[in-house]
């Protein structure tokens, strides 16, 4: 019998009936990575001497998950996906992961991301490509990419992830499951690796609302050592799932979902924007209103480099620490200057590299007003005319991305002079701190497809609630990966 | 015409990171450069734009509650920690080549 494909609630049930101890599930979740590594390559660190825990009342008790390898965790293995901290073992462990240690979840792996989850493609991290479990010839999008992998192969029922412009999100579409990003500073970002701070979330990969609910619940929470942390005692994300949505509304934004706006579409681009009007008919049979409105084309086009801009900006100055001679793997050279270029240079990878070098032009005194300053300036007007909708709608829901997985060997991971603002606007919900969360809602090609439901600030029950509803609709909840090619 | 960004440019900026660039790395570096500029471009025909306050964070109407200044003894950290990921060191001192010939 196997477990590991199940719900938290199905599998906390067997583990407190007896039918199944914390221990086998942890031998069944190793076996499965061992699997999948060789399949898909999802992981930096499996982690053969996880130990069982008690069972208790708590739901993540004696559970095997995941952790994303750039939260910190203390004593073991901690590289961000880098060669510059190939050999990095923490001394501390990310409050997050503590809060789920808390409850009794069992770590089995660390998962694989785009190199400081600084990528969008699964393919950056320095120990190679992620595979989709779906069909090994695919990415599993980034930088979330061995989370997602690995919850949608069956590893165990959820894994860690960040997300800073739509790291957990469009992974979780490409893999067929569900990627919840909270509002900001529901979950502290202490001993998360930092990329860009003011965009950066925790969040979680899931198979399931209910599950995604659940491990929320378990790693958020006001912390100390991160001030941009928010008390949330008062918010239980799973106690709130009732699933009546009855007179709740919702939108789409006809910029970006309307089928009109593509004359020219892929066939694949025609089938998913099919799947996302069949599940917005699901929508208005569960009584939401769901109406279209219009946004600014010319903001919306301006959204990739805004994000492209404020994201490198800030990951250049966080990552300055990295010169290798405190941490890191320390380079030879004559001189210290030269010990850190070394270090750096042959560490990063081509495409970090890059977005360090504009981060640090649109930074330089000279060009701050017109790019750095510009982009910010962009970001609060898209940010404030997303706070209008909430104002008028419970949410926003799109689809994401603009089919299934792309193909690994086309996975330039650039700015695109004709990247589509389907692919990109995920990243709005980074700019505003919003929940928001994807959810399967069916297949192109025989691969999995999603779509996004964003709302306001702190407004996660909401958002939850919605997904949940519409989830419950739709025959794609708990899958796993059954096409593994 | 002449180009706004230019191969030397982009490897003083990656100079002055501390990174070194191949001839593809550059070459990608200025594609994006142009790509950006030209949105850069967009963003300044928006009118009033810069009347706009620019948003350095998503919650920035959060108010921060400054904390008591209190000792924390248990948040410092055992020097031999802070040292268990340095290459090289001496006695609780971090080595580098000499600066000072």
């Amino acid at each position: 019998m196997k477990y590991m494909d199940k719900s938290i609630k199905e599998i906390h049930e067997v583990l407190k009936n007896g039918e199944v101890k914390s221990k086998e599930l942890i031998e069944e979740s190793l076996e499965k990575s061992k699997e999948v590594q060789e399949k898909c390559n999802a992981f930096v660190t499996i982690l053969e001497d996880a130990k069982e825990v008690p069972v208790t009342d708590d739901l993540l008790s004696g559970i095997p998950y995941g952790i994303k390898d750039n939260y910190s965790t203390k004593g073991i293995l901690s590289t961000g996906s880098s060669n510059t901290l190939k050999d990095y073992v923490p001394f501390f462990t990310a409050t997050a992961i503590e809060n789920l240690e808390s409850h009794g979840a069992v770590a089995t792996n660390k998962t694989v991301l785009d190199e400081f989850g600084m990528g969008g493609t699964g393919t950056t991290g320095h120990t190679g490509i992620v595979k989709n479990p779906w069909d090994t010839t695919r990415m599993c999008a980034g930088s979330s990419a061995g989370s997602a992998c690995a919850v949608a192969a069956g590893v165990y029922p959820y894994a860690t992830g960040s997300d800073t412009g739509d790291s957990i999100r469009k992974p979780a579409a490409y893999c067929g499951i569900v990627g919840y990003k909270p509002t900001y500073g529901m979950i502290s970002r202490y001993g998360l690796f930092p990329f860009a701070s003011s965009l950066d979330h925790c969040g979680v990969l899931a198979r399931s609302v209910e599950d995604a609910s659940i491990v929320v619940d378990a790693m958020k929470g006001i912390d100390k050592n991160d001030m941009t942390s928010w008390d949330s005692k008062d918010i239980h994300l799973y106690d709130s799932l009732t699933g009546d949505v009855k007179g709740k509304k919702v939108c789409t934004i006809k910029e970006i979902s309307n089928p009109s706006m593509y004359p020219n579409a892929s066939s694949e681009l025609k089938e998913h924007l099919e799947n996302f009007q069949k599940a917005l008919e699901h929508f208005k049979e569960l009584g939401v209103e769901v109406e279209e409105v219009s946004v600014d084309s010319k903001l919306l086009n301006a959204l990739a480099s805004v994000y492209v801009v404020i994201s490198c900006a800030e990951a250049t100055s966080n990552m300055s620490n990295l010169t290798g001679i405190v941490f890191g793997p320390r380079a030879n050279a004559d001189n210290y200057i030269d010990m850190m270029k070394k270090y750096r240079t042959e560490g990063f990878s081509p495409l970090i590299k890059r977005r360090f070098v504009i981060g640090s032009y649109v930074l330089q005194a000279e060009n701050k007003e017109r790019y750095f300053h510009n982009a910010q300036r962009v970001r609060r007007l898209l940010v404030d005319r997303w706070k209008e909708i909430f104002k008028s709608f419970d949410a926003v829901i799109l689809p994401v991305g603009s089919g299934p997985a792309k193909h690994l060997d086309n996975s330039e991971d650039i700015l695109d002079e004709n990247t589509g603002v389907l692919e990109e606007h995920l990243q709005i919900g980074n700019f505003g701190g919003f929940p928001s969360i994807t959810i399967p809602d069916g297949f192109v090609s025989g691969l999995p497809v999603g779509l996004n439901i964003t709302g306001n600030c702190y407004d996660d029950v909401n958002v939850l609630n919605l997904a949940y509803a519409l989830e419950s609709s739709m025959p794609y909840k708990n899958q796993v990966a059954k096409e593994e090619k | 015409m002449e180009r706004k960004f230019t191969k030397k440019m982009v490897d003083d900026y990656a100079d002055k990171l501390l990174i070194g660039l191949t001839e593809e790395e550059n070459k990608m570096v200025l594609e994006e450069f142009d790509i950006i500029d030209a949105q850069i471009d967009i963003i300044n025909s928006i009118p009033d734009i810069s009347e706009v306050t620019p948003m350095t964070h998503c919650l920035d109407d959060f108010v921060y509650e400054l904390r008591e200044d209190e000792d924390d003894e248990e948040g410092s950290v055992p020097i031999d920690d802070l040292l268990s990921n340095c290459d090289d060191y001496v006695g609780d001192e971090i080595r580098v080549p000499k600066v000072v010939g």
